[in-house]
């Protein structure tokens, strides 16, 4: 090479890096970038009938017939409205006219019924077996004849993997549907799709059949939507500071006070759909005595962890279920809250008595446990404040750590005593989830199988005729659960969200349970 | 040569069998399974078993394996459980990111490496050397997970000069390449100064000062010709540990890659995602040393000898 030459390669080359240093330069009016939630990273596609994870992107690639209010309350969405017989045997829904698909197919009765054939032996078919058949009335209305009341189907009909997919490009595209193209009626279009790394959405023109939760029934007011995903937390919140994204779908608690001193960036609290609790299995020594359980439950000051570990962010838990819930309402009396006085003499009842060195003994063994949890940082330190707590009151736990994925596996033994966990739902199903005598080690890690809790269960799951029915079980259900103690509720984390206020404009008021398509749609990038 | 090269490549088939099994068992032997991550609060109890039947993970591990190693060997690394997606088609997408990240970060700390080892072998024993040498210690001990976040607060929320993360643009590649780069060129500095100054105390080069060549001409032709073969041969070993030491980089600076696949695909227990990426690790390494041995017999016939 000629020294002429590697001139002219060392200047074409220097061109066209400052062209790509032009060209990262921060996103024009109008386009915003979100940073998804941690536990969304990954999913590998936009198909709700197989999917087992969503992301935030499918809330607005798709509509759903139902929305669902901050409250939890339902709301039209693709269905204007909605009619339950009274024995609960059978759904009318009216359909929205005019609504389109991506790819110019109508929206109509016919697509319901061809829409919810996709879901037969599909993974995720139990959230429609309950309907036998759907009859078509006319073009826009559609009656589902149940074959057995299901009050939690509005629920499911607003759940993001109800969401209504186009059925004849459903079909077409076979495994690619998802991954490569997708079509919904959502007020974004997928432009690009690259697992892991980001998504790229489009504004769909047409759209006007927002939620009746949205001020704003057009089109979005954003045009171009960049959801990239950052596995490391570090890295986001850096990518936010440097004004490299404009939001954060979800903020670690323990960056919260790092985001609240910039002065571009705003935190936005919404409701949780978290609980973190202590299963205690029932099945084993000293836990099969309802006393040790009670009093190990009673020992853990919530209000004190949601101070100390949380800083005050969320909300203390007295109940399986976050208190939006209308079944986490129980009778006071079934409320678990601390009580040390209560749990000690309960201890003391037992045959537990205190011992020299803080420790309770009965028959010379002393109360030794163990405590179960996990490795991340957050969990780490909230057991290890759980440990203090049952110390106070004589309990001496052992705590031991496993990674996230491991410690299911180890649940299965059914080895465990205590451990310290979390959950994030936001139907009173979870208590069947976590309770249900089937499901024994792996999810019910209480190892809770009791003949009165699953006739209740059985009740609340499958014998409920309309919603009100059904809280009315779920209660009972849940009432009876807390009352035997195979766990103690420990704090309801909330969700924090972090944008750059320079950029963008929230709405005043967030009418859903998260950062979905209703609040994109209110949402505004700043010129 | 020929010969041995050909022997060299025929040792790498045992290799790549025992590393099989090894990546195999020690995947399935840990506890939690990739149904766990797919089953949704709600599924009906049954619905475990069947998913377990359906991806062939209630047969005997032994028949699992024989079936994996089958498919492997036609070319087929199976179907994503968790990913749902062929795994070839996740590879494909995350191999050149690697593959680039890693091939920058080996040129980079060559060229650095070798630099600063020339310097230092030409002021061997002055205050330079002692310098450069604590230097590259102390860079090649920071934690690279660390250092890519220190990299990222000086440079890019600090400076504003590259972006965070991300893979969009060639800036991006910059802090990334230099987070891994720096590891290895202590490395290569260390070993380069060594070679050159036992080059330096040979017989031909005391013949190249007696015909009165210049010390610069000597050192810079002469010597580190010589004093590079060794240099060449850590690099070529090299490429397998970069690679795998990109994992927790890419992660950090949210970048594409086999490291950021491998670590989403650990966590969900997605075995035959894991299992691709980790025997793609363990090729490189085990195509690393051959080339490393390859180039170290082209270059010296005793090593040649040594196996035949």
């Amino acid at each position: 090479m000629t020294s002429l030459t590697i001139r002219k390669s060392i200047i074409a080359a220097g061109v066209s890096l400052a062209a790509l240093f032009a060209a990262a330069g921060p996103s024009v009016a109008q386009e915003a970038v979100f940073v998804m939630a941690s536990n969304e990273v990954g999913s590998p596609t936009y198909n709700p009938i197989k999917a087992s994870n969503l992301n935030i992107g499918s809330t607005l690639i798709f509509d759903r017939l139902v929305a669902q209010d901050a409250d939890l309350s339902f709301h039209p969405w693709l269905a204007e409205s909605w009619e339950e017989a009274p024995d609960g045997m059978s759904w009318v829904f009216h359909l929205k006219k005019g609504v389109t698909f991506h790819n110019g197919e109508p929206f109509n009765a016919q697509t319901i019924v061809k829409w919810l054939e996709l879901f037969k032996a599909s993974e995720n078919a139990y959230m429609t077996e309950a309907i036998q058949t759907v009859e078509v009335i006319d073009d826009a209305t559609v009656k589902f004849v149940m074959s057995r009341p299901e009050p939690n189907l509005l629920y499911n009909f607003s759940s993001s993997y109800l969401s209504v997919v186009e059925p004849k490009s459903y079909e077409a595209l076979g495994d690619n549907y998802g991954v490569t193209e997708v079509y919904g009626t959502g007020p974004f279009k997928l432009e690009s799709f690259t697992i892991g790394q980001e998504t790229v959405l489009v504004r769909n023109e047409d759209y006007a059949w927002a939620s009746s939760l949205a001020k704003n029934r057009g089109k979005a007011k954003i045009a171009k939507i960049t959801l990239r995903e950052i596995a490391e937390d570090s890295t986001a919140f850096l990518e936010l500071k440097s004004g490299g994204v404009d939001m954060l779908l979800s903020v670690p608690t323990d960056f919260l006070g790092e985001v609240k001193s910039e002065s571009n960036l705003e935190v936005v609290t919404l409701a949780g759909q978290d609980v973190a609790y202590m299963p205690i299995n029932v099945t084993k020594e000293p836990f099969t005595d309802i006393r040790v359980r009670e009093a190990a439950a009673k020992a853990i000051n919530q209000k004190e962890i949601l101070d100390s570990v949380y800083g005050g962010v969320g909300e203390v838990a007295n109940t399986f279920l976050i208190s939006a819930l209308p079944e986490s309402k129980v009778d006071p009396k079934y409320q678990i809250s601390y009580d040390p006085d209560r749990s000690k003499a309960l201890l003391d009842e037992a045959g537990w008595t205190m011992g020299a060195d803080g420790v309770r003994e009965k028959d010379g063994k002393p109360l030794r446990v163990s405590l179960w949890t996990q490795s991340d940082s957050s969990f780490r330190r909230l057991t290890e404040v759980v440990q203090a707590e049952l110390k106070a009151v004589g309990i001496d736990s052992e705590i031991t750590t496993f990674d996230s994925s491991a410690i299911r596996d180890q649940y299965k033994s059914g080895n465990q005593q205590l451990a310290v966990r979390s959950y994030n739902w936001d139907n009173a199903d979870i208590i069947d989830w976590f309770f249900g005598g089937d499901r024994l080690g792996y999810p019910n890690i209480s190892m809770f199988n009791d003949p009165k809790a699953e006739e209740l269960r059985k009740l609340a799951m499958s014998g409920s005729k309309n919603m009100a029915e059904r809280v009315k079980n779920f209660t009972a259900y849940h009432e009876y659960v807390l009352s035997q103690y195979p766990m103690a509720p420990i704090y309801q984390p909330v969700n924090s969200v972090a944008y750059n206020k320079d950029r963008l404009v929230l709405p005043a008021e967030i009418h859903s349970p998260g950062v979905g398509a209703t609040v994109i749609m209110d949402m505004e990038v700043k010129e | 040569m020929l010969a041995y090269a050909l022997r060299r490549v025929l040792m790498l088939v045992p290799v790549f069998l025992a590393v099989s099994v090894v990546i195999f068992s020690i995947l399935h032997f840990i506890p939690g399974d990739p149904i766990d991550n797919l089953l949704k609060v709600g599924a009906p109890p049954g619905q475990r078993a069947e998913m377990m039947a359906r991806y062939g993970l209630d047969r005997p591990l032994p028949v699992q394996y024989a079936i994996w190693l089958g498919k492997l060997l036609t070319g087929d690394l199976g179907t994503a459980i968790v990913a749902r997606r062929p795994v070839v088609d996740l590879i494909a997408q995350a191999l050149p990111h690697s593959l680039l990240l890693g091939g920058l970060a080996l040129t980079f700390s060559s060229l650095l490496g070798i630099a600063l080892g020339v310097v230092a072998a030409l002021r061997k024993d002055s205050l330079v050397d002692r310098m450069i040498m604590g230097g590259v210690l102390f860079g090649s001990m920071l934690p690279s997970f660390w250092l890519g976040l220190l990299l990222i607060l000086a440079f890019s929320v600090g400076l504003g000069w590259f972006p965070v993360s991300g893979a969009r643009t060639w800036s991006s590649l910059v802090l990334p390449v230099l987070t891994i780069g720096f590891g290895g060129t202590a490395l290569v500095a260390r070993i380069t100064r060594v070679s050159m100054i036992e080059i330096a105390s040979r017989d031909f080069v005391l013949l190249l000062h007696a015909k009165g060549l210049s010390p610069f001409e000597i050192q810079i032709r002469h010597v580190l010709r010589h004093a590079l073969i060794p240099v060449v041969t850590i690099l070529a070993l090299r490429i397998g540990w970069i690679l795998g030491g990109a994992v927790t980089v890419e992660v950090v600076f949210a970048r594409p890659g086999l490291g950021t696949l491998l670590i989403k695909a650990l966590s969900q227990h997605d075995y035959p995602v894991v299992q691709a990426s980790l025997l793609m690790l363990a090729m490189a390494v085990m195509l690393g040393t051959l080339l490393g041995d390859l180039l170290q017999a082209a270059m010296d016939p005793r090593v040649r000898g040594a196996l035949a």
